[in-house]
């Protein structure tokens, strides 16, 4: 059967950016990777059997802003190719490179060497808000001035060398308003596939699923009107996204950690996800689930292993909606009462139910509009 | 729904469970806190298991403790020797002097025990078979049972499993928790702490066990008298929330909520080792009952069936 493993390497803790809404609450310019860290997480990788009986390998590089360590990133992918020909690994095929970033370093030389080097395994995504009123209100740097302007410079030049890659927009309370125009926005640009996403953490106010909804329905007419359905493809719009369920097993949601995604920061401390790691934190110690010395603690896995298979708030088990809700477990943890990762956070129930009611109008308006158009 | 209240008379009251209790130093429970402990479980209808320190303790707190029904855990180096003969349940931390040990077969003994001491103190718990009906042995290092052994335990168990149907041959049908438990039962019965049970500690709070108390690194309190019971995520503690525990047949499993919270930080999940050591029980057990039908007709209808899996986990994930 064919699996995939995710290995994000934290390379640093430090970005250019302030994002308002930001859940690395602990960036700082200290902490960053040693080549090292690297390169004994890639010999335990490629001696841990439940890794390399693994058919697909995705290298994810993350921050803080990655591309702030491209040299350091350089160092690992060819690492981690020199292993795979020396064990004759099928991941010599089977690897993806993949980076989220910020976009402010994507027209370097150094970057643009790097995509030269890895294009066909490499999947790049630059974080984009939507319209400069949105991106410039949260995407913010330091001295609190807006950076849509610096990234949209590298945009078509990302569109040209990734034009199926997509974006993710991150919505908080503030910028709600605004989510519509950065849809129309972002796809004026090319960028056809969108992900939409309510923070996870407890920002949303009285109404603020409202606002979605409406903002929600707006990109589903539009979408509609213009025709766009077979081009656009914003995740919200999933078709799953709040089908009814009636057990405690949701299969389709965000309890991957464990199964799918493995992390690892600058001190060799090894993670499910990086939302684990301190800087990740708001009031919780990191939770790691083992080290480059020791290997994982497999006993510390086993949560994670069968978080799938829990879903332990009665609300949400009751919950006629509850699949496709993003339900974290590093944010059941950080607010958790008992550092559990199964007591589920509710922040964001009410925005995700506001994303099902937008995509079940989406839906019902496309059927009938199919129906109408025979 | 809760049906016991555990009083832990005094910081150093004896373990009877996985925990170790390293406190050397007495602290009674305040007179005042174990009389309103009484009456609140009274009033909540739980029946009280009282965990007594060595000495002997004050005339008034023996008056509070036998003004309601209750069940009494002592050591078997409690000094207080009437309370110590006439108690419900005797642990032993130790098999030094077991064997000069009165038994009577009124009381249960439990036997708290790293894994090679059993071992290598196996004849001397055979010897005690003949004079006990209830016997628990609990492993205090289920952590370390790996590779080697893990087969040793089982051997170990097959051993303890001829001894005891040769109690079973004379018709003296005792119980041993490793291996009796699983026969007689058709569903979990675990310790239930959090769920079915709870402490009240000499510092007047509640605990979901004793472990809780005891041990520093993972110590929380669920609530004190004053403002009462205070359980987050109750739910947790329930065998319908344990993703691992509620497929499994490991019925005498004690499911250590202890355990799972030190060894994979979640109250509702064990580790590795706790699920191989139950299972190696478990098959124990079903040995045993094939031998036990070799000598007459033993509990129509019940089967242990053959498992190809002894870590549940294997069965979720595949």
């Amino acid at each position: 059967m064919k699996q995939t493993r995710a290995i994000t390497f934290i390379v640093t803790e430090a970005c250019q950016l302030r994002c308002s809404y930001c859940y690395l609450v602990g960036k700082n310019k200290i902490n960053k990777m040693q080549f090292d860290i690297a390169k004994r997480t890639l010999d335990y990788i490629f001696s841990e059997p439940t890794f390399i009986s693994e058919s697909d390998i995705i290298l994810d590089f993350i921050g803080g802003e990655p591309l702030l360590e491209i040299a350091l990133i350089n160092k690992i992918v060819s690492y981690f190719l020199y292993k795979a020909s020396e064990s004759n690994h099928i991941w010599q095929k089977n690897y993806t490179i993949r980076i989220t970033t910020n976009g402010l370093l994507y027209s370097s030389d150094e970057v643009q060497q790097f995509i030269k080097n890895y294009h066909e395994h490499l999947s790049i995504s630059i974080s984009i808000d939507g319209n400069k009123e949105k991106t410039d209100l949260a995407r913010i740097f330091p001295d609190g001035s807006g950076s849509y302007d610096k990234v949209i410079a590298s945009i078509p030049l990302w569109r040209e060398q990734f034009p199926d890659e997509g974006t993710k927009m991150t919505i908080s309370h503030d910028d709600l308003p605004f989510v519509f125009n950065s849809v129309k926005h972002l796809i004026s640009l090319g960028i056809n596939k969108i992900d939409i996403n309510p923070v996870l953490e407890d920002v949303w106010k009285t109404g603020d699923d409202k606002i979605l909804e409406r903002q929600l329905i707006k990109c589903a007419d539009y979408i509609i009107e213009h025709h766009l359905e077979n081009i656009v493809d914003l995740s919200c719009f999933e078709e799953r996204s709040g089908i009814v369920t009636d057990n405690h097993i949701i299969p389709y949601n965000y309890g991957i950690c464990g199964s799918f995604t493995f992390a690892v920061d600058y001190k060799g401390d090894y993670y499910t996800c990086l939302r684990f790691a301190k800087f990740s934190l708001r009031t919780k110690e990191a939770r790691s689930i083992g080290n480059i010395t020791e290997g994982i603690d497999w006993n510390l896995m086993r949560p994670f292993q069968t978080y799938c298979n829990q879903i332990t708030s009665d609300k949400c088990i009751k919950c006629e909606l509850s699949n496709g809700c993003k339900i974290c477990p590093a944010e059941n943890y950080d607010s958790s009462s008992t550092s559990s990762i199964f007591e589920q956070s509710l922040s964001s129930c009410k925005m995700h139910k506001a994303k099902v009611k937008a995509k079940n109008y989406f839906w019902n308006k496309l059927y009938t509009s199919r129906e109408e158009n025979g | 729904m809760l049906k016991y209240l555990i009083i832990q008379l005094d910081d150093t009251s004896t373990s009877f469970c996985h925990y170790n209790n390293d406190r050397m130093t007495g602290n009674l429970i305040p007179i005042e806190i174990l009389k309103e402990a009484i009456f609140w479980s009274m009033k909540e209808n739980l029946t009280i298991q009282f965990l007594y320190p060595d000495y002997e303790l004050p005339e008034e707190y023996k008056s509070a403790i036998a003004s309601t029904f209750h069940a009494d855990i002592v050591s078997s180096t409690c000094e207080d020797l009437p309370l110590r003969d006439n108690a419900d349940v005797v642990v032993f931390d130790t098999f030094d002097n077991i064997s000069d040990f009165q038994f009577n077969d009124k009381q249960s003994y439990a036997i708290r025990t790293m894994l090679s001491r059993l071992l290598k103190n196996a004849n001397m718990l055979h010897a005690i078979l003949p004079k006990v009906n209830r016997m628990n042995v609990i492993i205090t290092d289920i952590a370390s049972i790996k590779g080697e052994w893990e087969n040793k335990y089982a051997e170990f168990l097959e051993k303890l499993g001829n001894k005891v149907l040769e109690e079973y041959k004379k018709g003296h049908y005792l119980q041993i928790n490793l291996l009796t438990d699983r026969l007689l039962l058709d569903n979990m019965n675990n310790c239930n702490a959090g769920n079915e049970s709870i402490t009240i500690c000499p510092d007047g709070k509640f605990y979901a066990c004793p472990a809780f108390y005891s041990d520093k690194d993972v110590s929380y309190s669920i609530g004190d008298l004053a403002t009462g019971l205070n359980i987050k995520n109750p739910q947790l503690y329930k065998i319908s929330h344990a993703p691992i525990c509620r497929i499994c047949d490991a019925f005498q499993c004690k499911r250590c909520v202890w355990l799972n919270r030190k060894n994979t930080l979640e109250v509702n999940t064990p580790s590795h080792e706790q699920c191989v050591v139950s299972h190696i029980e478990r098959n124990a057990s079903r040995k045993l009952l094939s031998k036990l039908r070799e000598i007459g007709s033993f509990l129509p209808g019940k089967e242990i069936p053959q498992l190809d899996y002894v870590d549940p986990i294997e069965k979720l994930l595949s």
